[in-house]
């Protein structure tokens, strides 16, 4: 009995001690965004994307968060074969940090080949042909076995006169509506929409460019910066040495058109968006700009700074090594989270409660024990959630909170098949003290069994599935590891405990009476 | 000594298995039912999380209408945007199909101004068509590779055939949940997927209790009476602790339900709930009422079983006074002498 008290005591002391003692260092489960408000954002990369290219996006993605600011706490990490998972919490301005994070970021330096004022429209090159068409049909026929088929069509001839007609010379990748590019590729021309400033105004403009001659890896360094002399905000690139004679050479060819030419610009494009696109200026010499240093100018409000900053952010840590498409955006607002939270706890007592009148109800002095038994699970539950997520980075999602909720169920279990278990040896003719012992031998077999099934569950659900799945998976595989543990270590010496008090046998409280 | 008395001492005597053709019929119609409601509906009302889309939520201060959110919707160029108002109009929800970046940027800023709130009060969800087809897809093949492992394990730990009649209860539960699912038309999202592999956890659990019961029975009375028999002496002494067990589930279940739906207005685990409480419903007659039947039919098929049948009716003919069978002495199985077993097979000489 000594020994049974003192291992029921070191139990109690440590499920409860150890909880009270995280919760009063401030350790607590750290709670997923549905419950605390935030941006949640699954990227997914083409399939068959290395492991290698994805951690090293992750992390380009993590230094530039860090770069842009204005976030606490982002989480990145890779989920399953070829997605990212980015977690957001209280972030003011989500679109500027998804931005930030998924943005490809390819930076690419390219000539201007052509620019046409004006509006987006369909892509015409107007070219001037004399053509004449000559279709000759002839007679075809055809023989099989004895019967002859003969089809005959008169010769046609389609001539059209000569003169000036419109041939349509679409490029690949060019969307024929609107005559822009759809799909930017650094080694092909492209027509992208800009717009420019023209005799003070903003006019917008189609520019057609050629391939790109530098790159985003060219780029050493990209600093965001004010030029009080013209109070503008710049980004200043320094590029690196083979960057630098690109961009001489890049520059020195602009220099041969005259300062009005639309082929003396140079078209800066990120992601298929044209930053900038300003001309080479009339004192660069025939050599082009050398030195390795360029820079982008933006305006003077406090938009264009924070554009420059996130510029810089992209150009300074490189371009991802894949495109990422986002598959999935989840914003929970403060409140929601909160909402959900309260709720899932409400329900969450709720139901304790109910269940903890059930089993007082049915089980009497038993019950009691088992809702000890419930608090000693549940101090383990949150220890555990809470340890996973100091150390794991395990965030408790409403998922997760609906797997322990639902675990709660499966813990009453198995007090009730041990319990019923003692009542029916008891029936049987056992002593009170035999029947816990028996008892939990033939109860604990079928807990195990019942439990590995619930266990094999959370263990594949947790490897196959994606997204919310696996918070309620991974919740309700520790909930059942521990109801396991719980059921060995503290349901078997409290029972038996019970059964060498007085109230293993006598008032209406005790197990026999339970068993009328 | 009234019924709750003789359920709580196990001395029920319910026909589980003589009556299992009404069992079955019940199921079979509750089946039927499912499969003509998916029918008639066209299938499952699939949430965003699996056909791709925008679903903006959020409060309602300026207490707009439906028709103010729908002029918000079509001037952005939006077209069958499903919009509600929960809560009595103190919330609402707006879901489209998937937009572009700049579309979406545009509704979300029309919706912020037309319900009086700022950005960030609003939640959004959006999802890419081919990442729900991912999650459905997963969620599949983890169902379909649970269902193996499951059916391997039960072989391993009890037998081929108590497998085989947990997966058809479970099969059973599930249809039934969706089935509810397709007639009331609510939509299915993650949470309702998370939902039915609960029920499948809670089905099984609850299969494998009373089947342990049996396969322990059958080591104790597996020479005097008929597999049938057997079950339905297993099941009345454990159908205290199944309705017990389903009881508290219920209950925890019933409470995210409740205050899901009255309290709170918490949709997600409106969504988790409704799902569950049917699941744990239909788990808790499926074990009782379609797993351990079937189960009985298919051993009592078994030639041994089937001789040991024709040789207790013989007996019966002789001496009616035998009906009852031996005493079932409840627990007593327990006995160290017999517990630990393993199921013995009805004596194999005799048998042919």
């Amino acid at each position: 009995v000594r020994r049974r008290l003192i291992g029921l005591v070191l139990v109690l002391v440590l499920a409860w001690g150890g909880v009270g003692l995280l919760l009063a260092n401030g350790i607590t489960p750290k709670l997923g965004l549905d419950l605390q408000g935030g941006t949640s954002v699954v990227l997914t990369a083409p399939a068959g994307t290395d492991e290698e290219v994805l951690e090293q996006a992750v992390e380009i993605m993590r230094a530039r968060i860090e770069e842009v600011g204005g976030v606490q706490e982002p989480e990145i990490a890779i989920s399953g074969s070829n997605t990212v998972l980015v977690q957001l919490p209280g972030v003011e301005d989500e679109q500027r940090a998804l931005d930030a994070i998924g943005q490809t970021g390819q930076l690419s330096f390219r000539p201007v080949l052509d620019a046409i004022f004006g509006d987006v429209g369909p892509l015409v090159t107007t070219t001037t042909t004399s053509t004449t068409t000559t279709t000759t049909a002839g007679t075809s026929t055809t023989a099989t076995g004895d019967s002859t088929t003969t089809s005959s069509t008169a010769p046609t001839t389609t001539t059209s006169e000569p003169g000036p007609t419109t041939t349509t010379t679409l490029p690949p990748n060019v969307d024929p509506v609107t005559g822009l590019t759809t799909e930017d590729d650094p080694n092909l021309d492209a027509y992208l929409q800009t717009i420019t400033s023209f005799l003070g105004q903003a006019v917008p403009e189609v520019i057609h460019v050629g391939p790109a001659s530098l790159v985003g890896s060219d780029v050493a360094d990209a600093i965001p910066g004010f030029d009080p002399s013209r109070a503008l905000w710049v980004v200043n690139l320094d590029l690196t040495s083979e960057g630098a004679d690109k961009f001489a050479e890049l520059t020195a060819n602009a220099v041969t058109f005259p300062v009005d030419s639309p082929q003396r610009r140079i078209a800066i494009v990120l992601d298929g968006e044209v930053v900038a696109s300003p001309g080479v200026s009339q004192d660069v010499g025939a050599e082009g700009i050398t030195g390795g240093e360029a820079q982008i100018t933006f305006g003077g409000s406090a938009e264009d700074e924070q554009q420059a900053r996130d510029v810089a952010a992209l150009l300074r840590y490189g371009s991802l090594p894949v495109a990422f498409e986002r598959s999935q955006v989840q914003k929970v607002s403060a409140t929601l989270g909160e909402d959900s939270l309260r709720a899932g706890l409400l329900a969450g007592y709720i139901g304790l409660a109910l269940v903890a009148i059930l089993l007082i109800v049915y089980y009497r002095a038993m019950g009691v024990v088992s809702i000890i038994g419930l608090t000693v699970f549940g101090s383990i539950l949150v220890a555990v959630f809470a340890l996973l997520g100091e150390y794991q980075g395990l965030t408790l999602t409403l998922a997760g909170v609906t797997g322990v909720i639902v675990s709660i169920g499966i813990t009453a279990d198995s007090y009730i098949v041990y319990i019923e278990r003692v009542k029916e040896e008891i029936r049987g003719g056992r002593t009170v003290r035999s029947a816990a012992d028996e008892g939990f031998k033939q109860a604990f077999r079928t807990i195990l069994t019942a439990d590995a099934v619930s266990l094999l569950g959370a263990v594949l659900l947790f490897f196959l599935s994606v997204g919310p799945v696996k918070g309620f998976a991974l919740a309700l595989g520790i909930a059942t590891l521990i109801d396991l543990f719980v059921v060995r270590a503290y349901t078997r010496r409290a029972i038996w405990l019970l059964a060498h008090t007085p109230l293993a046998d006598r008032g209406p409280l005790s197990i026999r009476a339970t068993t009328q | 000594v009234n019924l709750w008395q003789r359920l709580n001492r196990g001395e029920t005597k319910v026909d589980f298995v003589g009556k299992r053709q009404i069992w079955f019929r019940m199921s079979m119609l509750a089946i039927g039912l499912t499969l003509i409601a998916l029918v008639i509906r066209g299938g499952l009302n699939l949430g965003i999380e699996f056909e791709g889309g925008v679903s903006v939520t959020g409060p309602n201060p300026a207490a707009a209408t439906v028709e103010d959110f729908r002029a918000v919707t079509v001037a952005t160029g939006v077209e069958d945007a499903v919009i509600q108002l929960i809560n009595d109009g103190e919330g609402f929800r707006v879901q489209t199909i998937a937009l572009d970046p700049e579309t979406e940027d545009t509704l979300l800023d029309g919706i912020a101004e037309v319900s009086g709130n700022e950005r960030p009060d609003l939640s959004i969800d959006a999802v890419g068509p081919s990442f729900g087809a991912l999650i459905l897809r997963q969620s599949l093949i983890a169902l379909v590779v649970f269902l193996l492992a499951v059916t391997l394990f039960m072989t391993w730990r009890l037998e081929l055939k108590m497998a085989l009649a947990g997966i058809a209860a479970l099969v059973h539960d599930l249809l039934l949940t969706t089935g509810v699912y397709a007639l009331t038309g609510f939509e299915v999202t993650p949470a309702t997927v998370v939902a039915l592999l609960t029920i499948l956890g809670y089905s099984l659990y609850d299969t494998v209790v009373v089947f342990e019961k049996i396969r322990e029975m059958v080591g104790q009375y597996g020479d005097r009476l008929t597999y049938s028999e057997v079950v339905n002496r297993s099941m009345n002494l454990v159908l205290s602790r199944s309705l017990n067990t389903s009881l508290t589930s219920l209950l925890t279940v019933g409470s995210i339900l409740f205050v899901g739906s009255f309290v709170l207005g918490a949709t997600t685990l409106e969504d988790f709930a409704l799902a569950l409480f049917v699941g744990l419903a239909a788990s808790t007659y499926s074990s009782i009422f379609v797993a351990a039947p079937l189960l009985a039919t298919w051993k009592e098929k078994e030639e041994a079983w089937a001789h040991r049948r024709r040789k207790i009716e013989a007996k019966l003919r002789v001496d009616p006074a035998a009906a009852e069978g031996p005493v079932a002495k409840p627990g007593a199985g327990a006995a160290p002498r017999v517990a630990n077993r393993p199921a013995p097979r009805p004596p194999k000489k005799r048998a042919r």
